[in-house]
């Protein structure tokens, strides 16, 4: 048993210990939101949020996250109330929106480093993939939450 | 697939208006005449007592309306745009709307298609006239049963926001209350559409239905379809094209079961990660074809060559004789790669196989065709046959196919339990329907007064229809020459022929299909020819489509969004490209630079597009955007190739997508010209890669007639 806390919730999974958060989110806890796309980092779906810090849950092992607070995509807001979503609807971000999770997350950790990020400094952190093409909506949706 | 509008000629009759009741008694009938038919195994069952007043519409005693989709949303915004059209009929307000995925139904089928199918940038096209009709049929339903409560004319009553007022008195009643009592009615067969001047919704950017479930994580794909005692299932394919399984292995300790699957084998285990890890190390002795080492894409290619040169051609389009044209004759040969889907969510499925009947979760483009795959395997009557349609993470054509529906449902044949399949990013690459190669080679000939005088095309390519199995008209593949002939320019003689290249690798739709070929060699030749002849590329454009206003108007509109011949920084260029495609006009300027030698930086795409009546401006604009960055990503790095029977893509690290710093600024213009309704989800592809490539001959002076710009292209963490 490995004590994980998510979202504020502690959890004792039964699983062996090198298994990805990501599959332990998704498998076992049911946080679907937490997406697979590539398994090997790149494209940053399975982005989530441990102790505030933006990583790739695809490659980070239960033992890893044992006793780090880990937030995922469903517990940013319970109600869709966080500034960054509430952007994402104000400028129509997702298409497929499968990508979209990961994203937020990742513009969540930016907002807590830059309160008011560049175009540019957006660029250089957010590398994560949108095949649908929502970049520039992304970029605008930053802004506006930013201005919150 | 047909690019004209098909909307003026539905009428009600192919359509089945189908009624249910609270409480649960339900049944149907077509329009017109009435005829009720029996067979009530398509009806969504509503269990909350609301009352779907025909296969497309419920209403809740909440006062929710719920429309329900033919269509797959798969970031085409469909779910919002089908809806728009409903409640525009129905006289609702948007706030009080939802959306779900139909299940797979007749009531369902794409009228154009006669098939629930979602592809060829046909859903609003295809639907438009039908839901309007619907939406009508429901509204004077409600009206009429309003009638009856006031004891007044039907002329006396007015729907408004989802109630009916009596005029007389100014009093109303709710949909929600009206609802059982209008299902009942008989269902009008000519209602009344609302006329054009008085259209509330159509036409408005309304904020998209599915946009909430998108960000708070709750939306389902169908990678997130958990069932009760379910099972993971991951796959791997024989690396080798054309490989089975020679011996079945053995089930991996800590494993629940393998499955053998003809040229695959599955492992199931009680999480996805296990049995993901357990097929990735899996030994399995495979059957390889002797022709292995023929799939290769440097064999492909000289077989494309050797097919242009004495392979028979097939004239897709012959007008005047080519041979006569007076001028100067230009030759040029184009080349365009295989190229994956790479749909952000992988391929996968989930089934429930019992006694009582089969179930299945997919992202689909096709849920009808699921109901045909699910009874081949099983021989289920397909009344006990449920497709749910989830949320698409990406579909580009991909999720048409069968094969990984078909490798679900016989794992649940296997094991018998519930089972979600789930291809790792490494078979979905390894074992996608690639878009075709293509070899093309343009000789044109340019008289002294920049007149194109002949124009001939050669197009030398796998047929995706001829690999199904479906004969080719006249030795044509229309797929493999669409955007290659029926072209808006006023060249003298034409002629377009088509040499099928019967390639080993499996080839499938991918968004744009053959457009995404041929504009890129109609349009980079076309600038080719006006250097030829001296003229600016839009100077040259422009003569040759006087005679066809509604596209110079868009060629024009890009032009000058993009600025087209107003002064740059330096060390920049512009390019220009034009593509009519599924029913719509695109034409786009592309504003690149070259900072390091070997690279290429797009600062800018402008982007006019007439798709006649735009339903919803906003997703017109968000499905150019998506275009171009999917045209820009395949443009630029996009390249499948073949050694050995191995396809090269792996995953992202050797399949380069574009990423938030690498796209570009794009601005769009909609253009409402009141035509025939055309697609949106496709023609903002075909323009970008020649746009590209003649932004970077006159950047460089080098002109790229082969893609991608940068093959072997990799794409690292950061």
């Amino acid at each position: 048993m490995i004590p994980i806390t998510v979202n504020g919730r502690t959890y004792q999974i039964e699983a062996d210990p090198t298994t990805p958060l990501l599959w332990v989110l998704r498998d076992i806890l049911g946080l679907t939101g937490t997406k697979y796309g590539c398994g090997i980092e790149l494209c940053g779906a399975c982005t989530v949020l441990i102790n505030g810090e933006p990583e790739k849950s695809c490659h980070l092992e239960l033992k890893e996250v044992q006793g780090r607070s880990i937030t995922t995509i469903e517990g940013l807001s319970l109600d869709g109330s966080h500034p960054l979503q509430q952007a994402w609807i104000e400028e129509q971000v997702p298409q497929c929106g499968f990508c979209q999770s990961g994203m937020i997350m990742r513009a969540a950790a930016l907002l807590r480093e830059k309160a008011n990020p560049s175009d540019v400094e957006i660029d250089g952190a957010i590398g994560n993939v949108c095949a649908c093409g929502t970049y520039q909506r992304i970029r605008a949706a930053i802004h506006r939450a930013a201005r919150r | 697939m047909t690019s004209e509008s098909p909307s003026n000629n539905l009428s009600v009759d192919r359509r089945e208006l189908l009624i249910s009741a609270a409480g649960g008694f339900l049944f149907g009938f077509t329009l017109p005449g009435f005829s009720r038919i029996a067979d009530a195994a398509v009806l969504p069952q509503a269990t909350d007592g609301s009352t779907a007043i025909n296969a497309w519409i419920r209403i809740g005693t909440d006062e929710r309306i719920t429309i329900l989709v033919g269509s797959s949303e798969m970031g085409q915004g469909v779910m919002s745009g089908l809806p728009q059209i409903v409640a525009e009929e129905l006289m609702v307000d948007w706030s009080r709307v939802s959306a779900e995925h139909a299940p797979a139904g007749a009531a369902y089928v794409n009228p154009v298609y006669r098939s629930q199918l979602t592809g060829g940038s046909m859903s609003v096209r295809g639907y438009y006239q039908a839901l309007r009709t619907a939406g009508a049929a429901v509204r004077e339903m409600l009206m009429s049963a309003a009638a009856r409560q006031f004891g007044i004319s039907e002329t006396d009553c007015q729907a408004m926001s989802g109630m009916v007022i009596n005029k007389l008195t100014g009093a109303s009643i709710s949909y929600g209350k009206l609802a059982p009592l209008a299902a009942v009615l008989p269902v009008p067969t000519n209602p009344v559409l609302t006329p054009d001047d008085s259209l509330r919704l159509i036409g408005k950017s309304l904020t998209r239905l599915d946009l909430p479930a998108k960000v708070n994580g709750s939306a389902i794909f169908g990678l997130d379809v958990r069932l009760p005692g379910m099972v993971y299932a991951a796959i791997k394919h024989c690396p080798v094209l054309g490989g089975t399984v020679a011996k079945p292995p053995s089930r991996p300790s800590g494993t629940l079961a393998v499955v053998s699957l003809g040229n695959a084998v599955a492992v199931v285990a009680d999480n996805t990660w296990k049995a993901m890890r357990a097929t990735a190390s899996l030994s399995v002795s495979w059957s390889l074809p002797s022709t292995a080492r023929n799939v290769d894409s440097s064999v492909f290619l000289s077989q494309a060559q050797q097919l242009m040169i004495s392979g028979a051609p097939a004239v897709a389009q012959s007008v005047g004789d080519v041979t006569t044209a007076p001028g100067r004759l230009l030759e040029m040969s184009y080349y365009v790669p295989y190229l994956a889907h790479a749909c952000m969510e992988v391929l996968n499925c989930t089934v429930n196989l019992t006694a009582d009947g089969c179930e299945v979760w997919a992202p689909t483009q096709g849920p009808g065709s699921v109901v045909n795959t699910v009874k081949a395997i099983t021989g289920l009557d397909p009344q006990r046959i449920t497709v749910h349609t989830t949320f698409l993470g990406g579909g580009l054509g991909r999720k048409i196919e069968q094969d990984y529906i078909a490798q679900a449902v016989r794992i649940a044949q296997a094991i018998r339990r519930p089972v979600k399949l789930t291809w790792s990013r490494e078979e979905d690459f390894g074992h996608d329907q690639y878009r075709p190669m293509a070899l093309a080679r343009v000789r044109a000939t340019l008289d002294a007064g920049g007149n194109v005088t002949g124009w001939s095309n050669r197009i030398v390519s796998p047929s995706i229809f001829a690999q199904r199995g479906i004969p080719l008209r006249n030795g044509v593949d229309g797929q493999g020459v669409e955007g290659a002939i029926d072209l808006p320019y006023a060249f003298g003689s034409r002629l377009v022929e088509y040499v099928r290249h019967p390639s080993p690798v499996p080839v499938g739709f991918w968004r744009s299909v053959g457009h995404s070929i041929n504009a890129f060699v109609v349009e980079s030749a076309i600038d080719e020819l006006a250097a030829a002849a001296g003229i600016d590329p839009l100077a040259f454009r422009q003569r040759l489509l006087a005679g066809n206003p509604r596209v110079l108007a868009v060629l024009n509109a890009a032009a000058s969004l993009g600025g087209w011949g107003t002064p740059l920084p330096g060390g920049r260029a512009r390019g220009l490209a034009l593509s009519v495609s599924f029913g719509s006009i695109v034409a786009q300027v592309a504003e690149i630079s070259q900072p390091v030698v070997g690279s290429l930086r797009v600062h800018r795409v402008a982007c006019a597009i007439d798709c006649g009546r735009a339903i919803n401006p906003n997703s017109v604009e968000a499905q150019m955007q998506g275009g171009i960055a999917h045209g820009l990503a395949a443009a630029l790095w996009g390249q499948v190739t073949f050694k050995g029977g191995k396809a090269s893509a792996r995953n992202f690290s050797n399949y380069r997508m574009l990423r938030m710093r690498e796209m570009p600024r794009i601005d769009v213009q909609v253009i409402q010209s009141g035509a025939a309704i055309g697609g949106t989800g496709e023609p903002g592809v075909p323009p970008v890669a020649p746009a590209l490539a003649n932004a970077y001959a006159r950047l460089t002076g080098q002109r790229v007639r082969s893609l991608p710009f940068f093959p072997g292209a990799r794409m690292s963490e950061e």
